[in-house]
């Protein structure tokens, strides 16, 4: 690959390298990005101002300051949403962050069934979020649905959308089947990419397979683990879909998470500066959980995992 | 060189920077909905998506005929139209004319006035002031102005039963609150559910609240509430409806599965044509869902009766609650409001009358009940049409006869009382605090 | 299709030839694991079972589904399911979906490109600048601005067509685009470029005849992705779209179902109907898709 290169021009020489390189001009980015914040940040922009208003969708907004704010923050609804909405973030990246991880590091090393498998475990992915949810809903339908003849053999109520924990779980566990394939191939994918060398070496010295797994797999999947856990992580926060299929929020508000409670603010009450407020505290949200986990695992530095190699 | 790149990154950003905030400040200078839509030629109507639709979509093929400017029916899937009413109203895509209930459905489009008064209209109309029950079109106005012409049938909320059930376990339609029991204990004994209830959607646990409070109360409690009075909701009678309806849960009266059972797809009014629940507390429009879903069951088994009193209530046993019937009301800002008013005038006529009855409705123009006999039960049609002319008080459905700002907590509320989440206090102080 | 960037030595070990036809020469990387073995087994039960019920039951009776066994094969299948959700407009549902994916896919390569080059090619503050803000984007969830997109499109005149979904879903789907888009072109190395820029190319030749054919796999792994979340998506559709003209097949099934729903066997014979153009687009291009997800891990 470098054997073209004269010794002078490395990859630290590219400044010197400027003019003669053709790069491309800034503007070629400009349209794409005029784009996304006309349709995704001055929306995030909006939603923020909107909070500081009320609006009912018919007539204009009007400012109210801190109203929305402070009634929020009292808001015990507003508090259930979000430990619900925390609490089935953790569920879900606690059922299929190690089981992806298993499968994957498994997947990645078998040959022979390895390609079937994934045929099989991308199909979840094909389908919509909203298809899945109708489906499981007409499985799990206390009267009609599979579940009834199903749940007896596991030991469970066929009425689980109906109960307080059945129906969250339901949640997690709906979209847990419809991702974990996901995650699932991003861990092979991050698996395959790990030297055989380092695993040889390891077991020359010894090692057995639980060590080189903690001591070799983990650590050099950390990218990816970082980025597959915030997209899960984002991902759960948003599940709506779902929600609105499934359960509308019930029993009861058990599975108002945080954006059903949005939408139902927004666009049943029509209490739409509310509805941007918690928005707003989503998007919050999402964002700190991201930021924290790149600081933690060094992602945002781009470090490769080959270092002193 | 390194500068020019800087410049050229400094003037890119400005331009994006300018770009945007043209685009944010032209957004927010005009906020406010737009004219309706509707192309010139065309109005359209959105109509609650339901089995009853095809009645409508006949009226607009006829109209259609004859008017130069043609009426575009948009059925709206039931489960969401009040969402997607609001929605469209707030664009500038709103129908020209629109299906609703009267009431509280109406006051925020009458508060912002969308709403084209249709008083002087109807006063000038013999067609219109004289085709009508006029306690009707009153249940449609707001502040003393009529907003809506009536085009659905009369809809109030009736215990329906499955007669082979009934009779298979040898007992009657329950007429007072012993009676009530002893059914739920006989069909609970057998594992059949008492009452089918599509918990799901929320408003199905509704009807048995405002029943109950009827009953117990009488109308006037809630008069007061939907007046404006939010600490009605702190009168006794509240407090018992609550434990009333804590006490039949607790029972076993709507089986276990309610809380995931929905009506619109379906599934309540299957479990009663099954046999799986042997009474269903539901508007008279479950009639026309069972001859549409299962009409073997609509016409051999399907029975009917009024809600039981409650021992010690004082509410009338003759009172009904239900929607009077569902109205139609004209966006102000329609380009067609001549074609509008004349479509909404095909809703007195005979045929349009007719046309509700063939489909097992009810109507509630003043010649309806000369044609009840041509029902294709005549028996159903006649014992509706008396249970609303001879109620003395016909409370509207709360969660039509309050806006959207209290009827969504409103429902929530239940919800939550009936899926055993707060207790009947909880539920009278939240509904007390309701903003 | 990614460079073997492995040390020497290791890429010895491997047998000659296409690595992943299975020859019996290659070693496995880690030694079997029977509890994973088992445990992908389970999965693969979970995924297979609630997929088999969808099709079989879609074939059933809606008497047969409603009172007896939903696991059973089915004894008397029939295809009216599927003509009655054909009868019901399916198929314009189809075409308007298809148009909403054609049209986000195009505005995403087209917009995305750009800025991932120039994000790889350049190294200012403010294209890194830019870089970064993107990155964030894949944290902004679209319920958060579904609000102010309400009101904006309104605004614009686009409530109830097609470009409301297709505009804000492009937007969404740009940053993990350039995400991934950036990832494949870093991997033309400096070289290439300087080869090409002694050749006197112009910035514009070096994109179309450099990065973008090396970039390939990255492209198609977007295209398909964005074609698969425009085809997807829900919440866009459902809030800021409402006649049947605009209609697309997720509000279109979520309609059906709330007024069907008891009708299980026609509800499922709608999803597998919503699913086969899908399918199809993934039998031919498995490969891709594949090779592209797991390259996002391995960054």
């Amino acid at each position: 690959m470098s054997h073209h290169t004269p010794v002078a021009k490395r990859h630290g020489d590219r400044k010197a390298a400027v003019g003669s390189a053709g790069r491309p001009p800034l503007a070629w980015a400009v349209p794409g990005i005029l784009f996304f914040a006309v349709f995704a940040i001055v929306p995030l922009a909006i939603a923020v101002y909107l909070s500081f208003t009320e609006w009912d969708g018919l007539n204009s907004p009007t400012f109210t300051g801190l109203d929305n704010w402070t009634r929020l923050f009292n808001d015990s609804e507003f508090g259930q949403a979000a430990w619900l909405s925390l609490l089935l973030t953790t569920i879900s990246w606690a059922f299929q962050t190690p089981v992806a991880l298993l499968l994957g590091v498994w997947a990645a090393g078998r040959q022979r069934s390895r390609a079937f498998l994934s045929a099989i475990f991308f199909v979840p992915l094909l389908l919509s979020t909203t298809a899945i949810a109708i489906l499981f809903r007409a499985l799990l339908d206390p009267n009609f649905g599979v579940i009834q003849t199903i749940g007896p053999w596991l030991g469970i109520d066929p009425n689980v959308m109906g109960s307080s924990t059945g129906a969250l779980l339901v949640v997690a566990f709906v979209g847990g089947w419809q991702f974990m394939p996901f995650h699932t191939l991003i861990y092979q994918g991050g698996a395959r990419q790990i030297p055989e060398v380092l695993y040889q070496a390891a077991s020359i010295d010894g090692a057995g397979m639980v060590r080189q797994f903690f001591h070799i797999t983990l650590p050099q999947l950390r990218h990816t683990i970082t980025t597959s856990s915030i997209l899960m992580i984002v991902g759960s926060l948003t599940y709506f879909d779902t929600v609105l299929i499934m359960t509308k929020g019930g029993p009861g508000t058990d599975t108002t998470i945080l954006p059903y409670l949005m939408y139902r603010t927004g666009f049943q009450t029509y209490d739409l500066g509310y509805a941007a407020a918690v928005a707003t505290a989503l998007v919050v949200v999402a964002t700190s959980i991201s930021l924290i986990m790149v600081r933690l695992s060094g992602f945002g530095s781009m470090r490769s995992t080959r270092e002193g190699m | 060189m390194r500068s020019g790149i800087f410049t050229q990154g400094t003037r890119t950003t400005r331009w994006a920077a300018a770009g945007a905030a043209m685009v944010m400040a032209g957004v927010l200078a005009g906020c406010g909905s737009g004219s309706s839509g509707g192309d010139s030629g065309t109005i359209t109507a959105y109509v609650y998506g339901d089995d009853a639709v095809k009645v409508q979509q006949a009226a607009v093929e006829t109209f259609n005929k004859t008017s130069k400017v043609k009426v575009k029916l948009v059925p709206v899937p039931g489960v969401d139209y009040v969402n997607k009413l609001r929605s469209a109203m707030g664009s500038p895509n709103a129908p020209d004319v629109f299906y609703n209930w009267g009431g509280g459905s109406i006051k925020p489009y009458v508060d912002s006035e969308d709403l084209v008064d249709l008083t002087s209209t109807v006063k000038n109309d013999a067609t219109l002031k004289d085709g009508f029950i006029p306690s009707i079109m009153t249940a449609g106005s707001l502040d003393g102005k009529i907003y809506g012409v009536p085009m659905r049938g009369m809809q109030p909320v009736m215990l329906f039963y499955n007669k082979a059930l009934f009779a298979e376990h040898e007992i009657e339609p329950p007429k007072t609150w012993e009676d009530l029991q002893a059914a739920i204990r006989t069909f609970k004994a057998a594992g059949i559910t008492p009452f089918a209830l599509g918990g799901a959607e929320k408003w199905p646990e509704l009807m048995w609240m405002e029943y109950l409070l009827d009953r117990i109360g009488g109308p006037e409690v809630f008069r007061k509430i939907q007046d404006g009075d939010t600490d009605g909701w702190g009168h006794p009678a509240v407090l018992k409806t609550a434990r009333t309806v804590k006490e039949l849960i607790d029972q076993g009266a709507f089986g276990k599965n309610f809380n995931s059972v929905d009506y619109g797809s379906g599934a309540a009014p299957t479990l009663l044509s099954k046999g799986k629940a042997a009474m269903h507390l539901m508007g008279s429009w479950e009639y026309s869902t069972q001859l549409g879903k299962a009409p073997e069951f609509a016409k051999k088994d399907l029975g009917w009766t009024t809600f039981p009193t409650v021992a010690g209530g004082v509410g009338d046993p003759a009172n009904i609650v239900g929607n009077p019937t569902n109205y139609w009301s004209v966006n102000a800002r329609t380009e067609h409001k001549d074609t509008a008013i004349a479509f909404l005038k095909t809703m007195a006529s005979k045929t349009y009358a007719q046309a509700l009855v063939d489909n097992g409705d009810v109507p509630t123009t003043s010649n309806a009940a000369s044609m009840l006999s041509g029902s294709p039960n005549p028996q159903f049609a006649t014992d509706q049409y008396e249970m609303v002319q001879k109620a003395p008080s016909f409370t509207l459905s709360w969660d039509q006869a309050l806006e959207a700002q209290y009827a969504t907590p409103l429902l929530t509320e239940i919800s939550k009382l009936f899926a055993g989440k707060t207790t009947p206090e909880q539920f009278v102080e939240a509904m007390k605090a309701a903003k | 299709m990614s460079i073997d960037t492995r040390p020497a030595s290791a890429q010895q070990l491997r047998a000659p030839g296409p690595p992943r036809r299975g020859r019996p020469v290659r070693r496995r990387r880690s030694p079997g694991n029977p509890v994973a073995g088992i445990g992908s087994l389970i999965w693969l039960v979970i995924v297979l079972v609630p997929l088999y019920t969808l099709v079989s039951a879609s074939l059933m009776r809606q008497d047969e589904a409603l009172d007896g066994d939903p696991l059973a094969i089915p004894t008397d299948p029939t295809l009216e399911n599927y003509s009655f959700v054909l009868d019901s407009g399916f198929l314009a549902l189809i075409g308007n979906t298809a148009i909403v994916a054609v049209a986000t896919v195009a505005i995403v390569l087209v917009l995305s490109v750009p800025v991932a080059y120039v994000a790889v090619r350049t190294r200012s503050r403010l294209s890194s600048l830019a870089f970064r803000t993107f990155l964030l984007g894949v944290a902004i969830p679209a319920q958060a601005v579904i609000v102010p997109l309400y009101l904006m499109i309104g605004k614009m005149g686009l409530y109830d067509t097609l470009w409301a979904i297709i505009l804000p879903t492009a937007a969404f789907a740009m940053p993990v685009a350039v995400l991934v888009l950036s990832g494949t072109m870093r991997d033309v190395s400096e070289e290439m470029y300087e080869a090409m820029a002694l050749d006197g190319a112009s910035p514009v030749r070096m994109l179309w005849q450099l990065a973008v054919p090396l970039s390939r796999a990255g492209i198609s792994t977007v295209a398909i992705f964005s074609a698969l979340q425009a085809w997807n998506g829900f919440l866009f559709p459902l809030i800021l779209t409402q006649s049947e003209e605009q209609r697309v097949l997720t509000l279109g099934l979520f309609n059906f179902m709330s007024q069907f729903g008891v009708n299980i066997p026609a509800v499922l014979a709608a999803v597998v109907l919503s699913v086969i153009p899908i399918f199809a687009v993934y039998l031919v291009a498995r490969r891709a898709l594949i090779n592209g997800l797991m390259g996002v891990g391995g960054k």
